[in-house]
């Protein structure tokens, strides 16, 4: 495979991690057409390996992803680059727009365009949670799934449990209450 | 705040999450109902400015370090948002298949079931502050239904709403 230089590289990770709108599945989608099928820089196996891992690291799935497939081009430094590539440009404009909700405030129509805004955050959180979830909700696993939900709901609104003991419980609770596909998987093992 | 414990704080929301938005309930519980360095409505705020540019999702904890510290937060919050990614690499070198076993996969499943429940119960306080009338209402519901039931950008979806609340305002 064909080795990765660090400028076309950077650049890379520069275009398609601020470029891409709809978040991580887009973006990753992205550099699979451009780093496995285009530039062979990267195995359809690590790029897999990558996508996997990702999913299972802490944090922003696409940002480990970026470490990751920087890792496998070129190491330790091609990780620092391709992580601050994908994120510092995007992160400006956020603080060039939060710094304009500020100043903007004020303004009657400014106004009105902010509570739009607002509003519509309020309806992709709640989206983001059942988009989160949906997958998830197949024969064998709802019950399992609504429980664990509606139970780290009522513990925080209800005992005002702190999220990272709820989500500690979640994960306690999800390894000794296997779902379906896990357990099918058990079974057989690969 | 000092700029190192907002590090800290943000870096606790983002390195116990498994997707975007599911830091919200820790950045919640910790900086609007414990320490009070930030508004519901801001915390509302940076979530919308989060998602009114492109990029990955997750993106709205720099908008949190704004509000709470200025730019210096900000750059906090772009840090605490990047440190977990590393994580990744020994997990690449070491653990390799171990990270698909299946009670593994079982109890990240958990988190994230967990996780989404949080994610509801925080929006709430939220939404007490900015869905407060039949227009708001209406924009909300319909940005849930278009990012649950349909593929249209996100992007999109914030474009409209903001020119539905300019037009809105000029009636």
């Amino acid at each position: 495979m064909p080795v990765a230089g660090l400028r076309e590289m950077a650049w890379i990770f520069l275009r398609i991690g601020n470029l891409t709108f709809g978040g991580g599945d887009p973006i990753m989608a992205a550099f699979q057409r451009e780093l496995v099928e285009r530039r062979r820089w990267l195995s359809a196996d690590q790029y897999a390996l990558a996508f996997a891992l990702a999913r299972v690291t802490p944090g922003t799935n696409v940002l480990a992803f970026c470490a990751a497939v920087g890792w496998f081009l070129r190491g330790w430094l091609g990780a620092f680059i391709a992580v601050p590539a994908a994120t510092v440009p995007s992160g400006l404009l956020v603080i060039a727009l939060t710094a304009a909700y500020e100043e903007l405030q004020g303004m009657r129509l400014a106004a009105g365009a902010i509570g739009g805004l607002l509003a519509a955050a309020v309806g992709m959180m709640v989206a983001a949670a059942w988009n989160l979830i949906r997958p998830r909700l197949v024969a064998g696993n709802r019950l399992r799934i609504a429980v664990l939900t509606l139970g780290a709901l009522l513990l925080l609104l209800g005992f005002s449990v702190s999220p990272l003991v709820v989500l500690g419980l979640g994960a306690a609770a999800g390894a000794l209450w296997t779902g379906p596909l896990a357990e099918r998987q058990m079974r057989e093992p690969s | 705040m000092n700029l190192l414990v907002l590090y800290l704080l943000l870096l606790k929301a983002t390195v116990t999450s498994f997707s975007g938005l599911t830091s919200l309930p820790v950045i919640h519980h910790d900086l609007v109902v414990e320490r009070r360095v930030l508004t519901d409505r801001e915390l509302n705020a940076a979530v919308a400015a989060g998602r009114a540019g492109p990029g990955p999702y997750g993106l709205y904890v720099v908008s949190v370090g704004y509000f709470v510290a200025g730019v210096p937060g900000a750059f906090m919050g772009l840090l605490a948002l990047m440190t977990p990614a590393f994580l990744i690499i020994p997990m690449a070198r070491y653990v390799g298949s171990k990270a698909n076993q299946p009670r593994i996969r079982s109890a990240i499943e958990g988190v994230l079931a967990a996780a989404a429940g949080l994610l509801v119960a925080s929006t709430l306080p939220l939404a007490r502050e900015s869905v407060t009338g039949a227009f708001s209402g209406a924009v909300a519901l319909a940005s849930f239904v278009l990012l649950t039931a349909t593929r249209v950008d996100i992007g999109w979806v914030m474009l409209g709403a903001a020119a539905a609340g300019l037009l809105a305002a000029a009636l």
